[in-house]
Parts: C-alpha cells; sequence; structure tokens
C-alpha cells in the first residue's frame, strides 16, 4: 500500500517535471501557429530554424562561447584547485574558499550588474569578448570545487611516494597529480560547459548590442509572443541534451571496460 | 623545497579573485553611493529605506521566495526519499538532473504555452467544469513556474544527504523500537538537514533574483529584487540605486548563508 | 667494521614550541634489519620522514654513506619507502607501479620489463603485472608495495608500519617474507612498527623510542631480557612490575621479602624497580615457594595459560603457566636470581651499559643456581 503511494507519489513529480518539455516539443511538430490546440505532424518549423541565418549564427556563438569559456575556465580553474590545497595556512586556505564561493551563490543578476559595471569602468566595449570574460569568471569556481574533492582524496603518501621514486616536481604534476584528479576536471569542464549553455542573466547584462546569445534571443523571442521555431529549438537542444549525456556516459562506460579488459588480459 | 616556483600556477586564479570576484563586488558597493548626477551620496540609500514602493517590494520579494522555497521542500524531500529507495536510483536520479539542461527560458516559454487563455491548463479547467481563468500573469502562476524550476535543485542535495546517511543507523534506531515514522522523524531528518539547508541556500537566493520570470510569467505584477535591478541598470539607467538594491540583495544572501551554514553539530560529527 | 649506511647526529625536530624529536643519535649498518619500536606519536615515523627526505630536521645532521644529505631532495636519496597505506597509484597498473621510478629516470625499457618482473617475481606475484590495483587484496597490495620499492635498488629500505593494516594471520607470514626478503637483499632495512611481537620477531637490532627520544637500542633478546626502565619493559612483552629495595650487589628486597638477583653496582638501599617476566614464574607448592598468591582468574591461550594472581601484599601477579590452576586457590610462586631484573629510575642507555660492564664477569660465579 505505502509503496504503491510512493510509487503514485513518484508518477506524478516526473510527469509535472517532464509534461512541459513534452509539451514544447510535441508543438514543434504542430501545423499551427501557437501552442493551443495541434494541427496535424509538420517539419516546417524546423525548415524555418534551419534556413534562419541569424539564429544558427547564434547558436554557433553560444557553442563557441561555452566551449571556449569552459576549456580555459577548466585550466585556469584546475591551478586554482592546486593553489589552494598547497596553502599550509588554514585561515589562508578558508579565505581563499570562501572567495572561490562568492560567484557560486551570487545571484545571476549581481553577477550580471557588478560586472556590467566592471566592463563599463574599464570601458571594454560589451560584445563577445565581455560574455566571454563573464562565462569563464562564474564557470571557474565550479571547476574549482569539482576539482578539490579529488586533490583531497590524494593521500600525502601518494605525492611522497612519487618523490621517493625519484619524481620531481613537474613529473609529479603531470604523472601523478593530472592523472590522478583527471575526473574532477573532467567533471568540471562538463559542469562548466553546462553552467555556460544555461546561463542567462549574466549573459543579458553584458552582452550589448550587436552580440546575442541563444537564451538572451530565446528572451527577447517569447517576449513578443508565441513562435514555433522556439518550439522546434527546443526539439533541437532536447536532442543536444540528450546527446550530450549520452557522450558523458559512454565515456565513463568506456574507461570502465579498459579497467575490465585489463583483468582478461591478466587472468 | 619546491614552493618558489609554483607560485606561478597561482597567478591566472589569483587575477580571476581579485579582477572578477574582489573587484566587481567593491565595484557595486562603490557605486550604490552615486546617484545620477555621479555625485557621491548616501540619497540612494535614503530612497530606498524611506520609500514604502522600495520596502514593500523587499517584503514581497522574500515572501514570494520564501513561499518558492517551501514548496521546493515539501515536493523535493519525499521525491528524494522515495527515488533512494528505488532499484535503479542512478537512473532515476538522472531523469531529474535532464531538465535542469533544457535552457530555463525554454522551460518558461513552455509555461507560456500551457497557462495562455486557450492553453492545455485552461483546456483542461473547461474540462472538470470550471470554465477558463486567467493564468498566465498572475502570482501563482510566478510561483508555480519558480517552483517548478527549482525542483531538481531541492532535490539533489537532499538525495546526497540521504545517500551519505550510514544504513547502521537506521537498523540501530529500528533494533532500539523506532517504527519507521519514529526513525524518520529522530534519526532520518535529523541526519539529512544538511542536505536540506544546502537545497534552501540553492533555490532561496535565486528565487528572489528571477527576473526573467516575472517579466515572462508574472508579467511584471510580481517585482522582485532581481526584477527591479536589471529595472535600474537595463531600463532606467539608474546604476547607484540599481547597485544599493544589489547590496540589499548581497546582505540577504550572507544573511541566508549564516543561517543555513554548517552549524556545530550535537555531540560529534555523524559520521 | 663496516662504514655506518646511514647515521643521524644530534638529530632534533620542531614544529613551532613541540619538540618531535630529542638529540637522536643512531646509526644503521648496512645489510642489517633495524626496527624503530614505540607507541604512536612517539617520533618514530618522523625519523623515516627525516631519513626519506619528506621533511627537513630543525637541528642536527642526517649522514648518508658518510655523506651529509640534509639538503638533497627525497627523490635524489638512494633510499626507499614502503608506505603504511600502500600509496599505489590507482591509476596506473600493477606493473605500470613498479616500473615508476625506473620509467622517471628514463631506464631502457627492456631493462625496466626485466627488472620489474624480477621485483614481481620477488614479491611472489609473477605474472600479476597487467592488473588494476583496485583489484588486489590487502596482502597483494603490501608486496607491491615492497616491490615498487626494491626495484629501485635502493641501498636502505624504509618501512612505515606495512603491516598494520593486513590480519593476523598475513601479518605473521610476511613476517617471514620481510626476514627472508631482507637477508637475500642483503641491503638495510629501517623498520617501523608499534608490534613489539613483530619488532622482537624480525629485527637484528631494536630502538625503542618514547616520546622523541631512543631509550635504549640492542638486539631483541637483550631489550627483552634486560628493559632498561619501566616503560620498555612494559612496552615490550608481558610482565610483573613491582617496586623494590637494593639492599646490596645481589641482593633485591620486594613483595615483604628479600631475594638473591643478578644486578649489582647500585647504591644500597636505593628505591628500584624488579620486573618478573611471566613465563620466568613457575607454580609451586606452598613449601617451596619464594611468595605465595591466590588465583583470581585464569586464560587458556592453547600453549599455556595465563594465571591472574594476588599476593598477600595485593600486588597483581601474571603467571604464564603450562599447567592450569584452580580459581581461588592459594599456591607458591618461584623464579630463578637470573630472571629478576633490576631496573633504577632515570638510568641512561650509557649509564646502564656502564653499570653492566663492571659486575658482568662477576655474575657467572657469585649467582648459584637455585
Amino acid at each position: 500500500m505505502k509503496h504503491k503511494l510512493a510509487t503514485a507519489y513518484l508518477i506524478l513529480v516526473f510527469i509535472i517535471l517532464y509534461a512541459p518539455i513534452i509539451f514544447l516539443i510535441a508543438y514543434s511538430f504542430s501545423q499551427g501557429e501557437t501552442m493551443t490546440n495541434y494541427h496535424g505532424f509538420t517539419w516546417r518549423h524546423y525548415q524555418t530554424l534551419f534556413s534562419d541565418a541569424r539564429m544558427l549564427a547564434i547558436v554557433a556563438n553560444t557553442l563557441l562561447i561555452a566551449l571556449l569559456s569552459s576549456l580555459i575556465a577548466t585550466l585556469i580553474g584546475t591551478l586554482g584547485a592546486l593553489s589552494i590545497t598547497r596553502t599550509t595556512k588554514r585561515v589562508t586556505r578558508e579565505s581563499l574558499l570562501t572567495l572561490n564561493n562568492v560567484l557560486m551563490v551570487s545571484p545571476d543578476v549581481i553577477i550580471g550588474a557588478s560586472f556590467l559595471i566592471f566592463f563599463t569602468m574599464l570601458k571594454i566595449p560589451l560584445g563577445f569578448g565581455t560574455v566571454l570574460m563573464s562565462h569563464i569568471a562564474f564557470e571557474i569556481p565550479i571547476v574549482v570545487l569539482m576539482v578539490l574533492p579529488r586533490l583531497r582524496e590524494m593521500s600525502r603518501s601518494l605525492l611522497d611516494a612519487a618523490q621517493d621514486l625519484g619524481a620531481t616536481t613537474r613529473q609529479l604534476l603531470t604523472q601523478v597529480i593530472i592523472p590522478f584528479i583527471s575526473p574532477g576536471i573532467f567533471a568540471g569542464f562538463f559542469m562548466a560547459l553546462t553552467y555556460s549553455l544555461d546561463d542567462f542573466a549574466v549573459t543579458f547584462f553584458v552582452t550589448g548590442n550587436g552580440f546575442s546569445t541563444l537564451s538572451v534571443e530565446i528572451y527577447s523571442r517569447a517576449r513578443q509572443g508565441i513562435n514555433l521555431e522556439i518550439n522546434a529549438l527546443s526539439g533541437v537542444m532536447f536532442l543536444f541534451s540528450l546527446l550530450l549525456v549520452a557522450g558523458y556516459y559512454w565515456i565513463q562506460q568506456a574507461s570502465q571496460k579498459r579497467r575490465h579488459r585489463k583483468r582478461e588480459v591478466a587472468s | 623545497m619546491t614552493k618558489r616556483r609554483t607560485w606561478v600556477y597561482f597567478i591566472p586564479y589569483g587575477l580571476w579573485l581579485a579582477l572578477f570576484v574582489i573587484a566587481p563586488v567593491a565595484l557595486i558597493i562603490y557605486q550604490s553611493f552615486f546617484d545620477l548626477g555621479q555625485h557621491f551620496t548616501l540619497t540612494n540609500y535614503n530612497t530606498y529605506f524611506r520609500s514604502a514602493t522600495y520596502l514593500k517590494m523587499t517584503l514581497n520579494s522574500v515572501w514570494y521566495a520564501f513561499l518558492i522555497t517551501l514548496f521546493t521542500g515539501l515536493i523535493s524531500y519525499p521525491t528524494a526519499y522515495f527515488i533512494h529507495q528505488l532499484k535503479h536510483r542512478q537512473f532515476w536520479l538522472l531523469l531529474v538532473i535532464l531538465p535542469t539542461w533544457i535552457n530555463i527560458l525554454l522551460k518558461a516559454y513552455a509555461f507560456i504555452g500551457i497557462f495562455s487563455q486557450a492553453g492545455l491548463a485552461n483546456q483542461f479547467l473547461t474540462f472538470i467544469g470550471i470554465g477558463p481563468q486567467q493564468i498566465l500573469f498572475t502570482n501563482a502562476s510566478f510561483i508555480f513556474v519558480a517552483t517548478y524550476i527549482q525542483i531538481p535543485f531541492m532535490i539533489l542535495p537532499i538525495y546526497n544527504a540521504l545517500d551519505d546517511l550510514n544504513p547502521a543507523f537506521v537498523n540501530a534506531s529500528k533494533d532500539l523500537g523506532a517504527s519507521t515514522w519514529q526513525t524518520f522523524r529522530h534519526v532520518i531528518f535529523p541526519l539529512t538537514l544538511p542536505g536540506v539547508k544546502a537545497g534552501v541556500q540553492a533555490v532561496f537566493i535565486p528565487s528572489l533574483s528571477l527576473f526573467m520570470l516575472t517579466r515572462l510569467i508574472g508579467g511584471n505584477k510580481v517585482i522582485t529584487l532581481g526584477t527591479a535591478i536589471e529595472e535600474h541598470f537595463l531600463t532606467t539607467m539608474n546604476w547607484g540605486m540599481g547597485s544599493t538594491i544589489g547590496v540589499v540583495l548581497i546582505v540577504a544572501m550572507i544573511v541566508v548563508m549564516l543561517l543555513t551554514g554548517d552549524q556545530k553539530t550535537k555531540g560529534g560529527t555523524p559520521r | 667494521m663496516t662504514q655506518p649506511i646511514i647515521t643521524l647526529r644530534n638529530v632534533t625536530k620542531r614544529y613551532g614550541t613541540h619538540t618531535i624529536l630529542k638529540n637522536i643519535n643512531l646509526t644503521l649498518e648496512s645489510g642489517k634489519f633495524y626496527t624503530l619500536l614505540g607507541p604512536s606519536g612517539c617520533g618514530k615515523t618522523t625519523i623515516l620522514r627525516a631519513i626519506a627526505g619528506f621533511m627537513s630536521v630543525s637541528e642536527g645532521d642526517v649522514l648518508f654513506a658518510g655523506q651529509r644529505i640534509n639538503e638533497v631532495p627525497a627523490n635524489k636519496r638512494n633510499v626507499n619507502t614502503v608506505f603504511q597505506d600502500y600509496a599505489l597509484f590507482p591509476h596506473l597498473t600493477v606493473a605500470e607501479n613498479v616500473a615508476f621510478g625506473l620509467t622517471l629516470k628514463k631506464v631502457a625499457k627492456a631493462e625496466i620489463a626485466e627488472r620489474v618482473a624480477k621485483a614481481l617475481k620477488l614479491v611472489q606475484l609473477a605474472g600479476y603485472g597487467d592488473r588494476a590495483i583496485s583489484e588486489l587484496s590487502g596482502g597483494q597490495q603490501q608486496r607491491i608495495a615492497i616491490a615498487r620499492a626494491i626495484v629501485m635498488a635502493p641501498k636502505v629500505l624504509l618501512l612505515d608500519e606495512p603491516l598494520s593494516a593486513l590480519d593476523a594471520k598475513l601479518r605473521r607470514q610476511m613476517q617471514y617474507e620481510l626476514r627472508d626478503l631482507q637477508q637475500r637483499l642483503g641491503i638495510t632495512f629501517l623498520f617501523v612498527t608499534h608490534d613489539q611481537e613483530e619488532a622482537l620477531a624480525m629485527s637484528d637490532e631494536i630502538f625503542v623510542m618514547n616520546q622523541g627520544e631512543v631509550l635504549q637500542s640492542g638486539s631483541p633478546v637483550d631489550i627483552y631480557d634486560e628493559p632498561i626502565n619501566h616503560f620498555v619493559a612494559d612496552f615490550i612483552g608481558e610482565s610483573n612490575i613491582l617496586p623494590a629495595k637494593m639492599i646490596e650487589d645481589f641482593q633485591v628486597a620486594f613483595g615483604g621479602h628479600q631475594f638473591e638477583c643478578a644486578d649489582a653496582g647500585i647504591p644500597d638501599n636505593e628505591p628500584v624497580e624488579v620486573v618478573i617476566r611471566p613465563e620466568d614464574l613457575t607454580l609451586t607448592t606452598l613449601d617451596q615457594a619464594k611468595l605465595t598468591v591466590t588465583i583470581d582468574t585464569q586464560l587458556f591461550r592453547g600453549d599455556y595459560y595465563e594465571i591472574a594472581a594476588t599476593d598477600t601484599l595485593g600486588n597483581d601477579w601474571l603467571i604464564h603457566s603450562v599447567n592450569p590452576a584452580e580459581d581461588g586457590e592459594t599456591i607458591g610462586i618461584t623464579f630463578r636470581p637470573q630472571d629478576l631484573h633490576v631496573m633504577r629510575f632515570g638510568e641512561k642507555e650509557a649509564e646502564f651499559d656502564a653499570r653492566l660492564e663492571t659486575y658482568e664477569e662477576l655474575e657467572d660465579d657469585g649467582v648459584d643456581e637455585t
């Protein structure tokens, strides 16, 4: 009885979670012009989407910003995490961590507004550059937070052992630390990518007039009302998300399989 | 021995801390002391704390954020709890995470369709005999959509707390004669409270600043702190006043962090 | 005598105001098995880290084959360490782990393969090279950690409580293997442990430590039979330690009686302590008794009975006996004069050794057997 209630509850929650998404995608195939009354199947909205040069350019921009900012943020964040673990004083480490988390807990509007003041004061013109810098900035702390636990898991004696066996500082980094924390670095990159693709508010503040990302574009189109081209875009983005998930799992599976294979060879 | 050379690695991260963490916060505080004519003044704070409009807006914003957090928590805790008891919980958890990858604006956009005059929600209301209502651009619709968007961010930390809970505690409690409900009330819930607190942190603050939802779903009827900031920065160009509200939001954030931060656990760590 | 391979000269280590090592002097010769024995926090691991180079000392010199190596970093020292938690690299296979140091040294591939195979064979894990670390049992990981260190052909192998994570049976087996390995390799082992049994079983020489000081060093037999003070006597093996008074040379009083003993060179009437090992006590009839005790409890230990008893003055006694006694029984105990060991309060190792010199020749004819 209790079990059934729990199942019913979960089913309800998942219906609520997915209904809007399914609704959105379903109407991308509707022949009508609004999200009321289904008018029969069509690919028309997808054709409109893929012939919309402006939209395609914006998609390319969004992906470019996401990839570039994630790469740079992963690099800086990893170096940051390494520096934080190297600190010997507890006070220093705690204050670094607190500063690191400021952007994690700040509301998007605050980040956006303060970056806008910052760029304006430095007379940096708003556009691709400012959006890229902002994305890097708010992605760094998440990378740090993903890498730090791996670094903490690494026991002191692991480093001692490498040194004991003759490793120099550089070899320590490239042969022991980086391979050990690579799952954390990978997860950090992945999270950074998600943050970048998902961001609206910060970008909205620092984007200026000439440059736009998907989120900003959807916002301005949605304010003008229903346009089933956006539904088609949702369909494409949902598919893209699924592919990302699948890719993430495939990489995880593959690394596990490699371990399995090693065992088979050994026995 | 190697310390001298490796501090070079700190430079990029240190620069980031200085330029994108410390400087912006300092700038927003600095800016809050300037009026439209670029004079250094306390006028903004004066206006803010004397104006019934601003204070009411702030209270409203906090009240809505509270409601959103409350509803999110009430829905999320049982969800996390039940998912944790499932066989393929990792898979179900993934299904919780997946919607967060759909851009928040697309989700908001979906609700514009669902809540519209002839939309799905009104078709349902007509079907059960209530008849169509104005749903979009109401406070209720704003709270509903905000809650919908925040649910995954509440489920995740609670789920993690449940996962960290040593099952031996539950067994011990049952061994000592506690019923399922008593075990939940006296053991499971207190020990997973850190997860709830983390969830509150993740939901409450963003709920104060969801300006795009107030515009798209709330129809500008609900003005949150976030909406006010966006308005002052991008529409009326009164950056000083916007920054003042920003400082208020930062203070609110710090208060929430302190309230939900790590408190000393009674009688040692729960591990 | 050959040149010592490792020498610590007046080594002191401080963290702030806290002194971890107090003026340590010790010498390790080539090809011997040494053990640093002491309770946790006594500084034994600190000595190991000072020799390995993970930590610099506050004062004093660390010498390797006569050369001062205080400033030489760990990766340039010809010593290797087996870590307590093994510290095997989880992202590398067994063979890659063992080859790690050689790869860094850019040794030729063929030679690496050969040496790795040899090292794995030495630790009886030939053919495990392709496995992942996570697939190995604790005992196997332990052996890989040893193989990874010895493949570097160090002059000195440092072992930091390497057996502490293993179960009792495996630990005993590894004791044999380590001893055997040390003898086959002919290099110096410096083994750190808090387990006195382990130390007694394997070592050529033991350094007993407490609170940052070496209290006593010597062969296992010396340390067991002639502990320098209460701490050493209590820490190593089981013992009965009683307050006593030195009457004169070879005469000591405790438990209300005066007994013949094997110790001398202590001022008459000085308060001292006496140690008697439980296995040196024999149960006997009341008329042959040196002391009379009442049996409290006894535990069967397989090859002997461990008996707890109380004497007429209320002192507790621990007796190991092949034959059982009866609870509550009043029974006699006896011991030989050479089984008594007298310890002076606050005597240092050097003073103890000097005192021993003065009467050692007398010992044989000064005491008669009972």
